[in-house]
């Protein structure tokens, strides 16, 4: 369909989830409960016609006084006032008796106040009020048929694409009248105003849209003080073929984290993605915020680290105290940090804010610390999911190299990578940052569990904390008094247990041993 | 300030209630597509009351209506108002908005009123 033959809402994030708008001249209903935004899409669907594609238009209210639409207008910082000085706006209020005979009427003072201002857009907020008949009886519904028709008829004869706002309810009454207007509109956008645990979400849904193809399904819907209404696309939708970026490459990065790259030889592919699982407290953090400032310094990679725990002062805190000195990257904005408190956290908008900060400054490495928190923000599981996989796929179109960070609830030893969310096969690379226990101390450890296209090294090293960040172990250094980490087996399975031989050293197996 | 408002008053050109509540309708609503005596049952007087003001608020020059069309019409606060009387108005618009500012005016207009509207609003 062409640019022209679609009308845009201008509402920031709903036409991408219309594809590009909505055909021109197609009845839309808006409905919703009390306090679901209705009154506001169609006022802000008025104003950005005005505003951002010079479309004038008509508001036709029954029970709103217009004066406090203007006043809340205003608050969005959307002049009403000045509109309909510039004769761009007109605000009406009538009854909705006046408003049915009008549209009827051949010398209709409505319509000939729409065609004077050359309106292209109408919003009448309360199309139910039509049906004032109590009686819920069959010819009731059908005279409102009837009526209902008509006044699209009369729009459509006048080339306005009409926006109705339909107030649902539970009396029968009130399903059987958004019944009929879902039946006549040619394009339904149902609002959702729902509580989640003591907060209130809103959502958008498109439920039927003729003519075109549009993004199912239920979005987050945001009312912003001093800008209007904010639709964000649902994360688990699938990506569109928008562009035909590879999904996979052949190119192969060194990391920069001696760790990593020793132990998958030749670093890792460009736009794979990496779940690094470990207790807390193990160097998960440490481990993202080294990946992303080598990075930045040897590989001149712009960053991303997402924290829904730490603020970013604290993050470049903590990696001051371990030399990583992460101002000077964060100033010059080849390593940013987001963090969302996980309280109240919407992920739609939240995905959205990924996605807006990886394309305005072309990211091409991101650490997410860490995907428990998420789990414990949203909730659901399904959602959690979906967002998971989002955020890979989104990853692998970008070619972005992308590490999750996922905090093991078993402190010593694991018997599952992911517990609460089996989703570790989905992921390229899976390393392991374990705490094991010889004699009466803790040691870390980093194992590569799996490395997709690599021939990377199944053995667990012995890894330490300090100054530069995380550095392997020697594994000709002896830090155990008697014997070094690699006089062990059995490392990750709570039973450390030392090799009764003596005489292997470092792993290796010796002329003695085979014999 | 109740020489004030009284200026006001006289400079609107304004001396009943009625008129001053059917004007105020008038002005809140913006383009009101409707009749009198839709305008009537929505504020409470009677519709040949409404009627009545409504014809002189348009003789006075304070509001505008367009041509009939099946008995309703659009009322307006007339753009054009002069300078000086839209001053006065919305000073009085502004008195309105607190409880003792509209007990001010109703005191005010009710005394004139009383004085010259009640014969003509009970005719």
């Amino acid at each position: 369909m062409s640019e022209d033959a679609l009308i845009k809402t201008g509402i920031k994030g709903l036409d991408s989830i219309l594809l590009g708008g909505i055909p021109r001249t197609n009845v839309i209903l808006v409905q919703g409960v009390t306090g679901s935004g209705k009154t506001l899409l169609g006022s802000e669907f008025i104003f950005r016609g005005i505003a951002q594609h010079n479309e004038p238009g008509l508001i036709v209210v029954f029970e709103t006084n217009p004066d406090k639409l203007i006043r809340d207008a205003a608050g969005f910082g959307w002049n009403l006032d000045e509109l309909q000085q510039q004769k761009k706006l007109q605000i009406i209020f009538t009854s909705p008796q006046v408003f049915e005979q009008e549209l009827r009427s051949p010398d209709s003072l409505l319509l000939e106040t729409a065609s004077e201002m050359g309106a292209q857009r109408i919003f009448v907020d309360g199309v139910g009020l039509l049906n004032t008949n109590p009686d819920d009886s069959i010819s009731v519904h059908r005279t409102y048929r009837e009526l209902l028709q008509q006044l699209i008829e009369s729009l459509n004869r006048e080339n306005l694409t009409a926006m109705f706002s339909l107030e649902l309810g539970n009396a029968r009454d009130s399903i059987a009248t958004a019944e009929t207007t879902d039946f006549l509109a040619d394009t339904v956008i149902q609002l959702g105003r729902e509580r989640h645990g003591r907060r209130i979400q809103r959502s958008l849904e498109i439920l039927k849209s003729r003519g075109q193809d549009y993004e199912a399904g239920e979005h987050t819907m945001q009312i912003t003080g001093g800008r209007g209404l904010e639709i964000f696309r649902r994360v688990q939708a699938p990506l569109l073929a928008k562009s035909k970026q590879p999904t996979s490459s052949t190119m192969r990065s060194v990391i920069g984290v001696e760790a990593i790259d020793t132990l998958i030889g030749g670093g890792i592919f460009d736009g794979s993605t990496t779940m690094v699982v470990g207790v807390s407290g193990v160097g998960k953090t440490v481990l993202g915020t080294q990946i992303l400032r080598e990075g930045s310094l040897k590989q001149k990679t712009r960053g991303l680290l997402i924290s829904l725990d730490e603020h970013p002062a604290q993050i470049i805190r903590n990696a001051q105290t371990l030399g990583l000195n992460l101002e000077e990257q964060v100033a010059d904005g080849t390593i940013r940090i987001l963090f969302e408190s996980p309280q109240e956290l919407d992920i739609d908008s939240h995905y959205a804010r990924i996605v807006h900060l990886v394309e305005e400054h072309d990211i091409q490495r991101m650490v997410i610390d860490g995907m428990t928190s998420y789990s414990t923000a949203i909730g659901e599981i399904g959602v959690y999911r979906d967002f998971f996989h989002a955020m890979v796929a989104y990853s692998k179109q970008r070619l972005m190299t992308t590490f999750f960070n996922y905090e093991n609830p078993e402190f010593l030893g694991i018997s599952s990578y992911m517990p609460d969310f089996p989703l570790s096969s989905i992921v390229d690379n899976l390393i392991l940052l374990s705490l094991v226990e010889i004699n009466n101390s803790l040691h870390r450890c980093i194992s590569v569990v799996k490395s997709r296209g690599s021939k990377h090294s199944f053995d667990t090293r012995e890894f330490l904390i300090g100054q530069g960040g995380i550095s392997l172990v020697p594994l000709e250094q002896n830090r155990v008094p008697a014997l070094s980490l690699q006089s062990y087996s059995s490392l990750l399975s709570r039973a450390p247990t030392r090799f009764s031989l003596p005489n292997r050293i470092n792993g290796a197996v010796t002329e003695q041993d085979k014999e | 300030m109740e020489l004030s408002v009284q200026n006001c008053l006289d400079g609107v050109g304004i001396s009943l209630l009625s008129e001053w509540d059917i004007l105020m309708f008038v002005y809140r609503h913006g383009a009101s597509l409707t009749s009198a005596d839709r305008i009537a049952r929505l504020i409470g007087y009677e519709s040949r009351v409404v009627s009545d003001v409504l014809d002189r608020l348009e003789r006075e020059k304070l509001i505008e209506r367009s041509r009939p069309s099946q008995g309703v019409c659009f009322y307006r606060i007339l753009a054009s108002m002069d300078a000086g009387r839209w001053y006065c108005l919305r000073l009085l618009i502004s008195l309105s908005e607190s409880r003792s500012g509209r007990l001010q005016l109703a005191e005010r207009l009710k005394t004139l009123w009383s004085d010259s509207g009640r014969e003509q609003q009970a005719s």
